[in-house]
């Protein structure tokens, strides 16, 4: 019975990183933008002077 | 923070009234909105405050001379709980990113803590053979989990609970707050004496739900105040100005005075309004993109002495321009004043909501207790749950979103269409008209003036009348002059004259020619009835009479059919002659045309069919017919330059196409059908759930997700109205 209390455990570090995980990703702005990245392949190739200031 | 910076560069009368908008951060409720308007309408010197809860943003006018700084307001706000962040594009950006990232991470750990606390505790239900020791294991997992949930991602109906109780009034966040806590604490004490119900599965969900919910409805109105937003993000904070000797210097846009050359580099958007500068080569054009403005993405050429409006962007090589008018009197900036000021006013039926919502929340609360204590000598462990799915269930979030969600859905759409929604009450004036006055011919025509009709009157050829006059009005200036230029040829005219308010004369082929007014032509007083038109004469008699006209605007037609289609009259009423009308009228099938009206007929006209019951919609140019759309029951000006910055109209209708207006009249219909439902959902649901919840047949995770999907289903109805729908 004793490895259940092991595994309980184990599921709650795993909770605990998967929570860091997210956090990580949404402050490293992962999630800010979800719409315009997915129009990128749709794009026309950047001209090279629109595509040199950024 | 830089919010007075921030004031000086909006406001263009600094000292005697002043007028300040700002974002609110914390604001979740009509009651939050309300307790600010309280606290700055406390200070000395304001004149009136408007708060608008739904898309967080205050109005201030107040008196500077009266000794109130905006400092003090900005304070004001800060002691009421609540954080003011100025309204600067770039800051109010990083607020709504920032507010996004937190709402998500809410969102996801309440999320997360829910499913793996359902994981632990569903083990619990209903079985009794389930080892003690290992119960109490999943007890400590649940708490462990859904603790965190409570205080991270339930902080703001805790705080907002904390706020409306300790300024003595009840909001919305009060019975979420009693319950939240409420099902939290027991299952506390339980778990640490090792029996019992626990409700931590219960208490995660509620939260995932609400958080879900909310952040659903701040990206609703993050998208819609992004126009505004927009519109005020694009204004760049430096120009570069180009000195008489040919020096540059960076300079803040507010010191950008009428008549300043600067330079606009390819991409760059055009500050305040202006025009093709003299450096500029003669004869090119300006490539500009006008979609910030007007929402038409194709891209137009202005020519020199062509006004090019603030928030253009420059798609060709860099421009001299020369300003014409300051920043604050310049489209961009008007615009987003007027934004800005349908945004912080509230609705009249929000008003309403709001009112209800507070006496809605003491009624839940007085509920809850009388089921608690009603259960109590029948089964005090059920009481509990009743008392619970009470309190949960009632959330009033669904009645006081109803509302304001779908005004600000549809503001969102229009403004996506061209239409400018000045004031906060217009989309439910638009929705009730049935009755649109065109107060100009002009807002039905549009472009030059063409011949529209010549009829001989000798045995002249057509083309010869055409040639003779054409040759005398090349010397004109006169606007009706543009219609001859295509009959041009080489015929010489000598001798000309202009005669103001008759015509034109002139010798052409040793012949003297006058054209103008019939009695100028022929020198002959002549009373006859048919006079419209230019008249060409010699001598010898009339050769011909020429009508000129402008041409309707191509999609004239098609508008007032569909308006038609929604059940609306269609009137005119100008101040034009009866022929003008008559043919425009003709041309489009309209009745009802009324010519030769001064402003105060038409006000008259517009006051005489409200006084029958009708409900007027104005439409007109904008220009000195401020006291007609004023006059009427809900108004439309042509937004150009200045017409934008006097505004005295409900709507404007930014690219000046008519065939928006039927889809604007059908999204407010939509948006005004979007608020009934919701109100009507919002009550049906609460009349159904209250009796069930307070009988004790719904568990209180039950009771959570009901009252969830209740208010999600009023915020995601209200979001149809925002995509492309509502014009159906």
């Amino acid at each position: 019975m004793s490895i259940s209390y092991l595994l309980v455990l184990i599921a709650l570090a795993a909770l605990g990183g998967a929570i860091w995980a997210l956090f990580w990703a949404i402050d490293s702005g992962q999630y800010d933008d979800l719409e315009s990245q997915g129009e990128v392949p749709l794009e026309e190739e950047d001209p090279p002077e629109k595509a040199a200031k950024g | 923070m830089n919010a007075e910076a921030l004031h000086a560069r909006w406001s263009p009368d600094a000292g005697e009234h002043e007028h300040v908008v700002f974002l609110v951060e914390g604001m979740h409720c009509a009651n939050c909105a309300r307790s600010i308007e309280r606290a700055i309408g406390a200070l000395p010197g304001v004149d009136s405050v408007k708060v608008n809860g739904a898309t967080a943003r205050a109005a201030v006018d107040w008196r500077g001379r009266g000794g109130t700084r905006l400092g003090q307001i900005l304070e004001a706000v800060r002691r009421a709980g609540f954080t003011p962040v100025p309204l600067a594009g770039q800051t109010a950006t990083a607020e709504f990113q920032r507010e996004r990232r937190t709402a998500l991470k809410r969102v996801g750990l309440a999320s997360l803590g829910m499913m793996q606390a359902m994981m632990y505790l569903t083990a619990l239900y209903g079985t009794t053979d389930i080892d003690a020791s290992m119960a109490q294991l999943m007890r400590i997992a649940g708490m462990i989990i859904v603790t965190p949930v409570l205080f991270y991602s339930g902080a703001p109906y805790l705080s907002g609970a904390w706020r409306d109780l300790t300024s003595r009034r009840l909001g919305m966040d009060v019975p979420v707050a009693i319950a939240l806590l409420l099902a939290w604490i027991p299952s506390v004490w339980n778990t640490l004496r090792g029996a019992g119900e626990v409700y931590f599965d219960s208490v995660g969900m509620f939260i995932f739900f609400l958080s879900a919910g909310r952040y659903v409805e701040m990206n609703l109105r993050h998208r819609t105040l992004g126009s505004g937003e927009a519109l005020a993000r694009s204004l760049p904070a430096e120009v570069t100005r180009l000195a008489p000797d040919g020096t540059r210097t960076k300079v803040g846009v507010a010191s950008l005075a009428p008549g300043d050359i600067f330079v606009v580099p390819k991409g760059g958007v055009v500050a305040v309004d202006a025009e093709l500068a003299p450096q500029t080569a003669p004869g090119s054009r300006a490539s500009l993109d006008e979609s910030l403005i007007t929402g038409e993405s194709a891209a137009v050429a202005r020519a020199h002495g062509e006004p090019i409006r603030s928030g253009s962007v420059n798609l060709g090589a860099p421009l001299f321009l020369a300003a014409t008018a300051a920043v604050a009197d310049s489209t961009l900036a008007s615009m987003v004043r007027l934004l800005e000021r349908a945004q912080a006013q509230r609705p009249r039926m929000a008003l309403a909501a709001d009112r209800i919502a507070s006496w809605f929340v003491l009624a839940i609360l007085l509920l809850a207790a009388v089921t608690f204590i009603a259960w109590w000598p029948i089964d005090p462990a059920r009481a509990f749950a009743a008392l619970l799915a009470v309190l949960v269930v009632t959330c009033p979030c669904a009645l006081s979103l109803a509302t304001p969600v779908a005004i600000a859905a549809a503001t969102s759409r229009l403004t996506r269409l061209g239409v400018l929604v000045t004031r906060a009450d217009a989309i439910e004036r638009l929705a009730h008209a049935d009755t649109v006055v065109y107060d100009k011919t002009g807002t039905l025509t549009a472009g030059a003036a063409t011949i529209t009709e010549v009829k001989l009157l000798s045995d002249l050829p057509r083309a010869r009348v055409l040639a003779i006059a054409a040759t005398l009005e090349k010397q004109s200036a006169h606007p009706l002059a543009a219609a001859f230029r295509e009959y041009e040829s080489d015929l010489q005219a000598l001798a000309v004259r202009e005669i103001d308010g008759a015509g034109i004369e002139g010798t052409v082929d040793g012949v003297h020619w006058r054209l103008g007014r019939r009695d100028f032509a022929t020198d002959l007083p002549d009373p006859s009835v048919n006079d419209a038109g230019l008249f060409l004469g010699s001598g010898s008699g009339l050769a011909a009479r020429i009508l000129v006209g402008t041409p309707l605007r191509p999609e004239a037609r098609e508008a007032i059919d569909a308006l038609r289609g929604l059940g609306l009259r269609v009137m005119i009423a100008s101040g034009d002659s009866r022929e003008a009308v008559a043919q425009v009228a003709g041309a489009l099938a309209i009745d009802d045309a009324h010519a030769r009206l001064d402003p105060a007929a038409k006000i008259a006209l517009v006051r005489e069919l409200e006084a029958r019951g009708g409900r007027v919609f104005v439409v007109g140019d904008g220009i000195n017919d401020g006291p007609v759309l004023a006059s009427a029951h809900v108004s439309c000006a042509m937004g150009q330059g200045s017409a934008i910055a006097q505004a005295a109209s409900d709507l404007l209708l930014i690219h000046e196409n008519l065939a928006v207006l039927p889809q604007a009249i059908s999204s407010a219909r939509a948006a005004l059908r979007v608020v009934r439902q919701n109100l009507g959902w919002a009550l049906f649901y609460n009349l159904a759930a209250v009796p069930l919840a307070a009988l004790g047949l719904v568990p209180p995770w039950l009771a959570a997700l009901g009252m969830s999907l209740s208010s999600l289903g009023v915020v995601l109805n209200a979001r149809r109205l925002a995509r492309t729908g509502g014009n159906r």
